[in-house]
């Protein structure tokens, strides 16, 4: 499946990936330097943040409690369509996922 | 499938001589299987990596009540730390102690935490050669237990002797190291728990903070006078060997110093690349609720179970070549700060502090060159006692 990540710079990188992973070890993967995603996963850093293209907004369940709480965290402005990537994983619908890296993240 | 009695071994982790070098033992033991019983302990230890990363990951079957550490009587002083509690307890004063250290709290304070990360390194590379282990090290961790936890300098000169003693107390009680560090270890709780009172603290600090939350039914009463050790004891000998190891590596791998200096972003990972080679916390234990099986070996109910992070974080099953230093791996996957709910609350502030220092020095010191290493010998960490260093 496809997951296309806009970088701040305003280039793309379009990445083959599987379900199953998460947004964040997808661009860790496929080395998208502007996903630090320092804490690996566990909801520690929010180094990992990304604004979901509004398209794909309603096929994503909204963040749970310690997400959101997490989000308050961010280096970058926080916008309604901010999510922290290591919390969103890919499923088969997802197909085509474009996210927005942000200018910040540490 | 049948449930296998673990292999045994008659490796003894805490020999002077294992804990020197203990990576070679380590190495053994993964080789061994996914769970070892250690005859020399009567404990089990988990040397690879996934089989680490779920039993951290199941606190139901791997608590961490009856404390973490290897003898009843520093287990017991440590009574009512939040490292020694399971769920639900755990996460209501894990919430109270996570306050302050929060990403967004911490970015409040990073001016001035990078004010004094770039006076000290100005004041070191004036010099030209200093102790990265002393002069380097230790000093944002010690400003920051008597500014922002707010103990001012009451206790603080005897903070660092304290904090090395409490990690040293760790070991089984038939080593004489152990033993050894018990008076301090207790001088160190009596200080914390009866010295430290809320009329001393700054009312700003985060102590104070503890006092607060239990004055307004977030914590139980007495409850604060234990986890004032969450924020000393954890906070100190953690992060300066941290800093240390990565000066001693960065001084071995010019060629990683440069990719650095050229790509200071590689910081964040660069510093998750030390921990993990040189995980400051090498093991912490548990008990078994329950007879559990790991990797289709059987622990018995009531066993004593080595979390091996250093070893976890070299396994080969794992990481590629993981005994290589390298900036760009982005291994932020490593358990040198934990799995699970019990995950290291601090890692934040002690990524700041060594962030910071980094990037200091990283835009004025081209090379590192090594004049001299002592390491620093403890039952439970790893790291660098003197490392005399020569800034060009
Ligand atoms: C490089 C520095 C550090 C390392 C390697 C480190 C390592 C760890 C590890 C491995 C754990 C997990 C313990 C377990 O699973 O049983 C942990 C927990 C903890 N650390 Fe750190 N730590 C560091 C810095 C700090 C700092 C700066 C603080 C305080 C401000 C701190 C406070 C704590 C506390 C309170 C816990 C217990 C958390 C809980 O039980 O929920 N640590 N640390
Ligand atoms: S990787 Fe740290 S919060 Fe997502």
């Amino acid at each position: 499946m496809k997951l296309t990540f806009r970088r701040p710079d305003g280039s793309h990188g379009v990445h083959d990936t599987d379900p199953g992973t998460s947004v964040m070890e997808a661009a860790v993967a496929h080395g998208e330097d502007g996903i630090v995603a320092e804490c690996g996963g566990s909801l520690m850093c929010a180094t990992c943040h990304v604004y979901v293209d509004p398209a794909f907004s309603d096929l994503l369940a909204p963040p749970a409690e310690d997400e959101a709480e997490m989000l308050t965290c961010t280096a970058a402005e926080r916008r309604p369509t901010s999510r922290l990537s290591c919390q969103l994983v890919l499923t088969d619908d997802l197909d085509g996922l474009v996210v927005e890296i942000p200018e910040e993240q540490v | 499938m049948a449930v296998l009695a673990p292999p045994s071994s008659d490796i003894d982790l805490w020999e002077d001589a294992s804990l020197a070098d203990p990576y070679p033992l380590y190495q053994q033991l993964r080789d061994l299987g996914p769970v070892v019983h250690l005859s020399a302990q009567d404990a089990f230890a988990i040397p690879r990596y996934d089989p680490l990363r779920e039993a951290l990951a199941d606190w139901h079957s791997f608590t961490s009540a009856r404390g973490v550490m290897m003898n009843d009587h520093v287990n017991s002083a440590f009574t009512g730390i939040v490292l020694h509690t399971d769920p639900p307890e755990h996460d209501v004063m894990r919430k109270v102690l996570a306050a302050p250290l929060r990403p967004d709290q911490l970015r409040l304070i990073t001016p001035r935490v990078r004010a004094e990360a770039d006076a000290v390194v100005d004041r070191l590379v004036h010099r030209g050669r200093f102790d990265a282990a002393t002069d380097l090290a230790q000093h944002l961790p010690l400003t920051i237990v008597s500014t922002l936890v707010g103990l001012g300098d009451f206790g603080k000169e005897r903070m660092l002797e304290w904090a090395a003693a409490t990690f040293d107390a760790q070991g089984p009680v038939d080593r004489a190291r152990t033993r050894a560090a018990f008076p301090k270890l207790d001088e160190m709780v009596a200080y914390a728990t009866q010295e430290v009172t809320a009329e001393k603290v700054d009312p700003a600090g985060w102590v104070a903070a503890l006092y607060a939350a239990a004055d307004r039914g977030a914590l139980r009463p007495g409850q604060p006078e234990a986890m004032v050790m969450d924020y000393t004891g954890p906070a100190l000998d953690t992060t300066i060997f941290a800093t240390s190891s990565a000066i001693w590596l960065f001084a071995q791998h010019p060629d990683q110093w440069d990719l650095v200096r050229e790509d200071p972003r590689l910081i964040p990972h660069a510093i998750n690349e030390v921990v993990r080679l040189e995980s400051p916390i090498q093991r912490f234990s548990r008990v078994a609720t329950r007879d559990v099986e790991v990797g289709g070996h059987l622990v018995p109910e009531g066993a004593r179970v080595l979390m091996l992070f250093a070893s976890g974080n070299r396994d080969e099953r794992h990481y590629p070549d993981p005994e290589r230093f390298d900036v760009r791996r982005r291994p932020s996957d490593h358990l040198a700060f934990g799995h699970g709910v019990h995950a290291c609350v601090g890692m934040n502030l002690a990524r700041l502090e060594i962030r910071l220092l980094l990037e200091a020095l990283a835009a004025k010191v081209e090379r590192f060159e090594l004049l001299g290493v002592e390491r620093a010998v403890n039952s439970t960490l790893r790291g660098i006692a003197h490392l005399d260093v020569a800034v060009s």
